[in-house]
């Protein structure tokens, strides 16, 4: 298709680097996808995977002393659990100036397929309002696509990866392409019917998610099998993963080479072409630079180093990125805030004949209620929030010791039911990824610096969210019903977003409507980073569908010789 | 379809039937299960206590768990899982202040019966294990024994005997029932 050596390179190798290797090699393009983290193979490398507690060390929990040292930031996404860890990054080696500015949660993983291996899974639709929230009330850059542009993307990407979930009607989380949903509990149906009938318009429904209860058996994929123990990797392909679902699908065009280790550190561009002509790496074991060159790049890092990326490849003779033109690089970070959680007990004696057999993947989710139809009298915040929880019968208390307490170490408590609540973070312009100005890593690439917060909106609405959520509890006769607000800190949903992203304008935006740079078209920045907002639904089923989508545009330009 | 097995065929029954097919000669932890005294057994890579702590922290965790229709800590090997946690997975702080509690224990043994701990009876050792709970045992850290108690828990649930003889494991459930009868295992099912 080109005189390069290939026609695209694709930086990364997660949820979105996965997509885009997919699609562009089953569309015949010839494709590098480097990724900076250690191969890790579908099953062959899940260590972890079906071993008892007693099997790992320390029974599963990483040392504190470990943690700390090493996994001060990827701690929040699970490397406190041995058989998590080897996938998240080690913070010692590969650190970003933590220290420097406000806490800011970046957690990283370590290897091929990124964060698929150790992600949460639900998988949920932006709605229209979602599109138009930044140009209705004037934060951030409006989105240069709206939901219709992005539905038949949606689609393409739920059927193959598997998504199971229930059709509900409900426009501001608009349905999908979905496997039957995985059970509810008798928590969760206690729950959701007298909740809806007490306050008609709130919603309990099934978490829709990436975990599969029908097999793909054209994939070599296998429906859950109820362990919820998907972040050790699971060799059934049950979840969307990397190596499960798009690396097998990128591999069997024969048009892939995977290159591990790999890390990129810039993008070579051309101010005379206004293209980038090539991708810079070092070698994570050699140190070897070198520099590989494609028609089209695919930039999909994660959001925060793709930042990163853009934020070194500066113009020559300038402190300037190539792409920081409009002078929003690193701008508009967003993630959601999460720290509220609510909760309630089934009233004494609720099924208490009845518990959990095996372990469900996935949970209920309350739709977003808020500022739907406008703002809401009584809301004092733009936009709004969406609740993810689950019912479940834990263990009785461990009362005193000796052979009565091992006795009641065999009965369950009451059922309960509890949600955390995700908040739509607006866009600011001041809250920033940069590049420290001293600070560099042992591949000599200046170390990431973030200057993010969230502010009174965020707090606001997740107030709100406490109360809103102990009055559903209480209306639905829950009993015991709690509400806590930890401190929201940027980066631990990690569901960053922003730092390049999407509009119409190249003076305000970095990237155009098909993720496009705008200074650099032969560049397509596909995952987080180009989201102008964040919904308050989680984001990763919306970076697949951008990316797929973008991925087709990209090779229809490239056929018609405009990029 | 292998997916929608039985639960009768889990790992807890599956090895009450391997021992019920040789006879009780069984897997090396029931064996051990069957045949555990009061030896702790099992020394850690990186040794920490003395014989004597090691008796004294075997003992308290067989009184924490004890055997009874089903194998204790010390079959379970806790006694060594907490010598190894206390030598490579704790804070110093930590580390001492369940030490001291161990200490405190054991001197209130020599004290009212003139024997370490581990050679009081059964009703001696709860009854100062009593106190301990209820933070009045002199030079007991606060919360030490607390802590010692979830540490002996959290080590017996987690050992193989724990999941799998104790509790029911399910190592691939096949299903999802958010509706099950607790009368079809009556007991609990290992995490």
């Amino acid at each position: 298709m080109s005189d390069y050596e290939f026609d695209a390179i694709v930086i990364g190798s997660g949820v979105s680097g996965g997509w885009a290797a997919k699609e562009l090699t089953e569309k015949g393009m010839k494709v590098l996808m480097l990724d900076r983290g250690r191969m890790v193979e579908h099953s062959a490398d899940y260590p972890y995977e079906g071993t008892g507690p007693w099997e790992q060390p320390y029974r599963g929990q990483t040392p504190p002393a470990l943690v700390e040292s090493d996994y001060y930031a990827s701690r929040y996404g699970g490397a406190a659990q041995t058989a998590v860890k080897g996938f998240m990054n080690n913070d010692r080696l590969n650190p970003y100036a933590f220290k420097d500015g406000p806490e800011f949660r970046w957690v990283r993983p370590g290897t091929v397929g990124g964060k698929s291996l150790t992600w949460g899974r639900v998988s949920l639709r932006f709605g229209p309002q979602d599109f138009e929230a930044n140009g209705k009330d004037g934060h951030g850059n409006d989105w240069p696509v709206r939901y219709e542009d992005i539905a038949p993307w949606y689609s393409y990407v739920e059927s193959y990866a598997g998504i199971s979930g229930q059709k509900e009607g409900l426009w501001q989380l608009p349905d999908g392409e979905f496997q039957p949903p995985h059970p509810m509990n008798v928590a969760e149906t206690w729950t959701k019917e007298r909740l809806e009938k007490a306050m008609p318009g709130r919603k309990l429904i099934h978490t829709r998610c990436a975990n599969m209860t029908e097999d793909k058996p054209e994939q070599g994929r296998s429906r859950c099998q109820s362990r919820s123990q998907c972040n050790r990797g699971c060799s059934f392909g049950a979840y969307f993963s990397t190596q499960a679902v798009t690396l097998p699908a990128a591999r069997a065009t024969n048009n892939l080479t995977l290159l591990a280790d790999q890390v990129v550190t810039s993008l070579e561009y051309d101010p005379k072409t206004k293209r980038v002509t090539g991708v810079r790496t070092i070698d994570a074991n050699s140190h070897a630079a070198h520099t590989y060159r494609s028609r089209i790049v695919f930039l999909c890092a994660s959001t925060m180093a793709s930042n990163q990326i853009l934020l070194n490849s500066k113009l020559e003779g300038s402190d300037k990125s190539f792409a920081d033109s409009s002078g929003t690089l690193g701008r508009y970070v967003m993630d959601h805030a999460m720290l509220t959680t609510f909760s309630g007990n089934l009233p004494e004696g609720t099924y208490s004949d009845l518990i959990e057999y095996g372990r469900k993947p996935t949970g209920v989710y309350i739709p977003r209620f808020r500022n739907l139809k406008g703002q809401d009298a009584d809301a004092d915040f733009l936009r709004g929030y969406g609740c993810q929880g689950g019912g479940h019968r834990g263990v009785s208390g461990a009362v005193g010791f000796g052979a009565s307490m091992k006795e009641g170490l065999r009965t369950y408590g009451a059922w309960s039911i509890g949600f955390n609540v995700f908040g739509e973070c607006l866009p600011y312009i001041d809250n920033t990824v940069t590049l420290h100005p001293t600070k560099v890593d042992r591949f000599g690439v200046p170390q990431a610096l973030f200057n993010v917060t969230f502010r009174e909106n965020e707090r606001k609405m997740m107030a709100d969210g406490a109360r809103q959520g102990e009055a559903m509890m209480k209306a639905a006769g829950l009993v015991n019903v709690w509400s806590e607000e930890k401190p929201h800190i940027p980066g631990d949903a990690i569901h960053e977003m922003g730092g390049a992203c999407m509009g119409r304008d190249p003076r305000t935006s970095v990237t155009n409507s098909w993720n496009q740079l705008h200074e650099a078209h032969n560049v397509f920045v596909t995952d987080g980073s180009a989201m102008a907002s964040t919904s308050c639904v989680n984001p990763s089923l919306t970076f697949m569908a951008f990316t797929a989508r973008a991925a087709d545009q990209a090779v229809k330009l490239v056929k018609a010789g405009a990029i | 379809m292998a997916h929608d097995h039985d639960h009768r065929f889990d790992r807890r029954h599956f090895l009450t039937g391997i021992l019920a097919m040789v006879g009780g000669v069984a897997v090396a932890p029931i064996a051990r299960a069957m045949q555990a005294g009061m030896d702790p057994g099992y020394i850690p890579a990186t040794p920490y206590m003395t014989d004597d702590q090691r008796a004294l922290t075997a003992a308290v965790s067989e009184r924490i768990i004890p055997t009874t229709d089903t194998p204790g800590a010390i079959a379970a090997e806790v006694p060594a899982f907490i010598e190894m946690m206390l030598s490579e997975w704790y804070w110093q702080g930590e580390r001492d202040m369940v030490m001291s509690g161990l200490s405190a224990i054991d001197a209130a043994a020599q004290k009212s019966h003139g024997k370490p701990f581990a050679a009081v009876t059964p009703e001696q050792q709860d009854a100062i294990l009593t106190l301990a709970q209820a933070q009045t045992l002199s030079g007991a850290p606060a919360d030490s024994f607390e802590h010692l108690r979830q540490l002996v828990i959290f080590g017996y649930y987690s050992s193989e005997i724990g999941c799998t003889v104790e509790r029911v494991y399910l190592p691939v459930p096949g299903r999802y029932d958010g509706a099950y009868p607790y009368s079809e295992v009556n007991r609990v099912f290992a995490s």
